[in-house]
């Protein structure tokens, strides 16, 4: 009965022309999502490059001034700017800090939109709460990217829904059901072969029509043969999801028109209202403290510093005698002050800070604790994860680029107390930034997604129990 | 005949478990929606105040000091939260809401809602606009998908004309059984949306007529959506077909439409990353005059003018303290390099926005959505109009300190300071959102858009459906 199932399908799907026009379908949205995302990381690349250009440039200069200095040559620029100076080092010369697209960058656009990929801390414009977003109009992040994430999770559905929600009603409105009630095979096994036929057809479209994709556009997808298995085994994962689904409202419902409000009903209820749903509560349980009340801390704690620099700046010296041993000028000027109070204003708002980064912590969790009740929620963040643009990413990136900072600072402190002067000697000593990016893995998603479409099919399985078979047959 | 016909659709559409249940599901959303966007409403309104007085006081009390080290300590600008956003979000929660106010610098807006949440966020919110804009007119589709089809299907069209009723009237009838439960949905929400925000306390800005103006953006974007459903019902063999029909229309208008316009504008009209257009800015600010710097060459051509002007041969023989005068005068070269390379920014959104109209003739959503947002001061005009105008109040607060330093000190004397009472001579900042007509001006080509969609379809939907 498989092989005549097997035969009247393939035979179905190519005359009502569904093979064909679901390869178009998938070819045409498939290329046009994988072109924009190259597009936006071709855009984000070349953004870092030519920030790493101008620093390699600037730093050019700089040589080139510490040379002419050291020789005790005229230069064109005001003493204050003189690079022998570490703090103009530390404020004019700072490093890229950048965070360059991963390899699979463009399946899914993520966070990437938001946040800014490359940052150069300097010593003095470094705000305490430095914002990481990127100028991008609002409009945009409103509407989101048209990318692969979006294909896959928000259209591959509807285009399962679309072609499957009456694999057993349009049978049964067409009178062929009875016929079919004759043959030796039962009606669940019968839209189980019927539905799985089609998820291995699509599967085949989606492995092959992804294939060429890449290959037209360049991306060698057997370079990165796990990372390309893995999309696709996400990708055929979710889709299964909604197979099961079709399966379980396809025997559960009953007429055509009912089954697909159903199954869009379940699609709003996933795709739309269990995400919102989700963050929602995160956001309400786990409230993040108001950044205008964080700028209010801020600013207050600033004034009490500036109030009392030189007291403070005092304690410091008597705290670190180290800083007054090497220094025989003993001169104290604004940076010494500067580099007090920035550092004693840190230390008091960084609680503040912690309190938020720990909220935003908190959410997340909450987020990972029930994003199984919604498999395009899993779905979206494996494939921001892949793509290296989930907010987790961002975070680390953004972790890491404080904690750059945070060195870069440091590194001129000893300079700056003990009034050094900066050499061509130093600058190969200069902190470096190199991102390390996650290591996640969506092996834990895959399961997930599984699990779910398990769960389903069993549900469909005990539908069809509860329903007895002659109601199922009956045709109005 | 035209009543006869909508009683008995409005029969039918009662009779069925289908629309009861979406009518059901589609007004307990509502609820939920207005009920968490009037918290947030309340809850960023009174952040707001505080965090608008208290700095405030931070700036009144801090002490004698000379008035350009009080230029650069600066203050905040915090942006309000607008009565109709309890409607429409628009990109509040993608748009910064404070912005830092010092010497030398315009600063953007900082810290948008968006970016201090998961990436769920990204998903959508259950906001009463979501539900306005997405599912209303998916709700359009489930209740008249079959409205002509079933005619056809259930045998009921032979008896129909035999009637000898007209197809005007027997589309109009249709027509109103399908508007009358989608108006009388919308038309509560609002009511119940205006009775709230005109109960709470300091309302400010909103008023009736926008609310009016907004309920009639939204009614003619589900004329317009129930003219298309009729249509493809009209059109379709099947009822499953034009539902699929219908389902593919709404992911064109509202999903796929928007994401694509987004796509083209950025590939057309990018806009620079925050770190190019900070180096573009930097660049051209050290072209001109930097009132830190008296040694530069515009500085040295400044003081040669103003020698010559006051026909004095030193500094400290001006009637003013040079320092102060100088600082002002970079502050305003570099307010124009700001206003500059801020006009290339609009001049990209301009760009921007064309391509989304463009695109609007693929998808009624399209104008909808941003005349939605303008009128509920949530859209990125808004945005623009709030930076421009905290813009104005830097420039004019950099005037008043640096002119005070300028009038009441002796050149050369950095140790100078002001009283420590002077602060409160700056006036606080007041910003008061576009006005309904400014708006709507601005809007024009998205009224123009809206209206198009509403004639066409309905032409196409009366001229070409006919009884047969």
């Amino acid at each position: 009965m498989f092989k005549y199932n097997f035969k009247y399908e393939l035979k179905q799907l190519l005359r009502s022309r569904w093979i064909q026009l679901m390869s178009a379908l998938l070819l045409l949205l498939f290329g046009f999502a994988t072109y924009n995302g190259l597009q936006k990381v071709e855009e984000r690349n070349a953004a870092i490059t030519t920030a790493q250009d101008k620093a390699r440039e600037n730093d050019k200069i700089m040589v080139k001034l510490l040379d002419s200095l050291d020789r005790e040559l005229e230069v064109s620029i005001p003493s204050w700017r003189h690079p022998t100076n570490p703090m103009v080092i530390g404020n004019s010369y700072p490093r890229v800090a950048a965070m360059p697209a991963e390899t699979f960058a463009f399946v899914a656009t993520g966070q990437s939109d938001m946040f800014t990929h490359y940052k150069k801390p300097e010593v003095y414009g470094f705000s305490f709460i430095e914002d990481f977003t990127e100028m991008t109009s609002p409009v945009q992040l409103l509407f989101g990217s048209f990318d692969l994430a979006f294909v896959i999770v928000y259209l591959l559905p509807l285009l399962i829904i679309a072609f499957s929600y009456n694999v057993l009603s349009a049978e049964r409105e067409s009178g062929s059901l009875r016929l079919l009630g004759a043959q030796p095979i039962r009606i669940e096994t019968w839209v189980l072969q019927k539905l799985g036929l089609r998820f291995l057809w699509l599967s085949v479209l989606v492995i092959l029509t992804l294939l060429m994709v890449f290959l037209a556009l360049g991306i060698p997808p057997l370079n990165k043969m796990k990372a390309f298995l893995g999309l696709i085994s996400m990708v055929l994962a979710y889709a299964l999801f909604w197979f099961a689904l079709a399966f379980l409202i396809n025997l559960w419902v009953g007429r055509s028109a009912k089954n697909a409000m159903s199954l869009l009903g379940l699609w709003i209820v996933f795709v739309l209202l269990v995400p919102s749903v989700i963050n929602q509560m995160g956001s309400t349980l786990y409230p993040l403290p108001s950044r205008a009340l964080m700028i209010n801390e801020m600013r207050g704690t600033q004034a009490d510093v500036l109030k009392n620099v030189d007291e403070i700046l005092d304690n410091f010296l008597r705290d670190h005698p180290e800083y007054a041993v090497n220094d025989t000028t003993l001169q104290r000027n604004y940076w010494h002050s500067f580099m007090v109070a920035q550092k004693v204003i840190r230390e008091e708002l960084q609680p503040v800070l912690d309190n938020h980064d720990q909220q935003l912590r908190k959410q997340q969790d909450w987020v990972t604790q029930f994003k199984w009740l919604s498999p395009a929620v899993v779905t979206q963040e494996a494939l921001n994860q892949m793509a290296g643009t989930s907010s987790q990413d961002y975070e680390n990136y953004r972790q890491q680029v404080l904690d750059f900072s945070h060195e870069w600072r440091n590194h001129f402190v000893p300079m700056v107390y003990n009034n050094t002067v900066f050499s061509k000697e130093d600058i190969e000593n200069l902190p470096h930034f190199e991102y390390q990016p996650l290591k996640g893995t969506f092996t834990g998603a895959l399961f997930t997604v599984l699990g779910l479409s398990l769960f389903v099919y069993l549900a469909g399985i005990l539908a069809y129990q509860k329903k007895s078979r002659d109601i199922i047959l009956k045709t109005e | 005949m035209i009543s006869k016909t909508f009683s008995k659709e409005t029969k039918e559409l009662l009779r069925e478990g289908r629309v009861l249940i979406s009518l059901i599901i589609v007004i307990l959303l509502l609820a939920v929606a207005v009920f968490i966007s009037a918290r947030q409403y309340q809850n960023i309104n009174e952040q707001y105040k505080v965090a608008q007085q208290t700095e405030r006081a931070n700036w009144d009390n801090q002490g004698a000091k000379n008035p350009h080290s009080a230029a650069h300590y600066g203050t905040y600008a915090f942006k309000p939260k607008y009565p109709l956003s309890l409607l429409d979000q628009g990109v509040d929660k993608y748009t910064g809401t404070s912005i830092f106010l010092e010497a030398h610098a315009r600063n953007e807006a900082q810290f948008s809602a968006a970016a201090d949440q998961t990436g769920l966020a990204r998903f959508g919110d259950l906001t009463p606009d979501f539900i306005l804009l997405f599912i209303i007119p998916l709700l359009i589709i489930l209740l008249g998908f079959n409205t002509f089809t079933k005619e056809r299907e259930m045998g009921t069209l032979t008896l129909l004309k035999s009637q000898g009723i007209s197809s005007f009237r027997w589309i109009w009838g249709k027509w109103l059984a399908l508007f009358t439960p989608i108006f009388s949905i919308t038309f509560v929400l609002f009511l119940i949306a205006g009775l709230v925000l005109s109960n709470l306390k300091d309302f400010g800005v909103f008023n009736w007529s926008t609310l009016v103006t907004m309920f009639l953006v939204y009614m003619v974007f589900y004329a317009v959506f129930i003219n298309m459903v009729l249509l493809i019902s009209a059109k379709a063999k099947k009822s499953g077909i034009a539902l699929v029909i219908g389902l593919s229309v709404w992911i064109i208008a509202c999903l796929v439409a928007p994401k694509m316009a987004t796509n083209f504008a950025q590939a057309r009209h990018p806009y620079p990353t925050a770190q190019e257009f900070a180096e573009a800015v930097q660049m051209d600010k050290e072209k001109g005059l930097d009132g830190h710097n008296p040694w530069g060459e515009e500085a040295q051509q400044l003081e040669r003018e103003v020698l010559a002007e006051y026909g004095v041969d030193s500094l400290s023989q001006l009637p003013f303290n040079f320092d102060g005068y100088i600082m002002q005068k970079g502050e305003e070269h570099q307010a124009e390099v700001y206003f500059k390379h801020y006009n290339h920014l609009k001049t990209q959104y301009g760009k921007q926005t064309q391509v989304y109209q463009t695109l609007a003739v693929m998808s009624p959503f399209l104008p909808t959505r941003f005349l939605s947002m303008s009128l509920a001061n949530t859209d990125y005009g808004t945005h623009w109009h709030f930076n421009d105008a905290a813009e104005k109040y830097r420039i004019a607060a950099q005037k008043l300190l640096n002119d005070h330093f300028a009038e009441n000190s002796e050149y050369g004397d950095w140790d100078w300071k002001a009283d420590a009472n002077y602060w409160q001579e700056l006036p606080s900042f007041e910003y008061e959102p576009p006005s309904l007509s400014s708006t709507l001006s601005k809007n024009t080509s998205n009224v123009v858009l809206l209206g198009g969609w509403l004639v066409l379809s309905f032409g196409m939907l009366f001229l070409t459906v006919k009884i047969k």
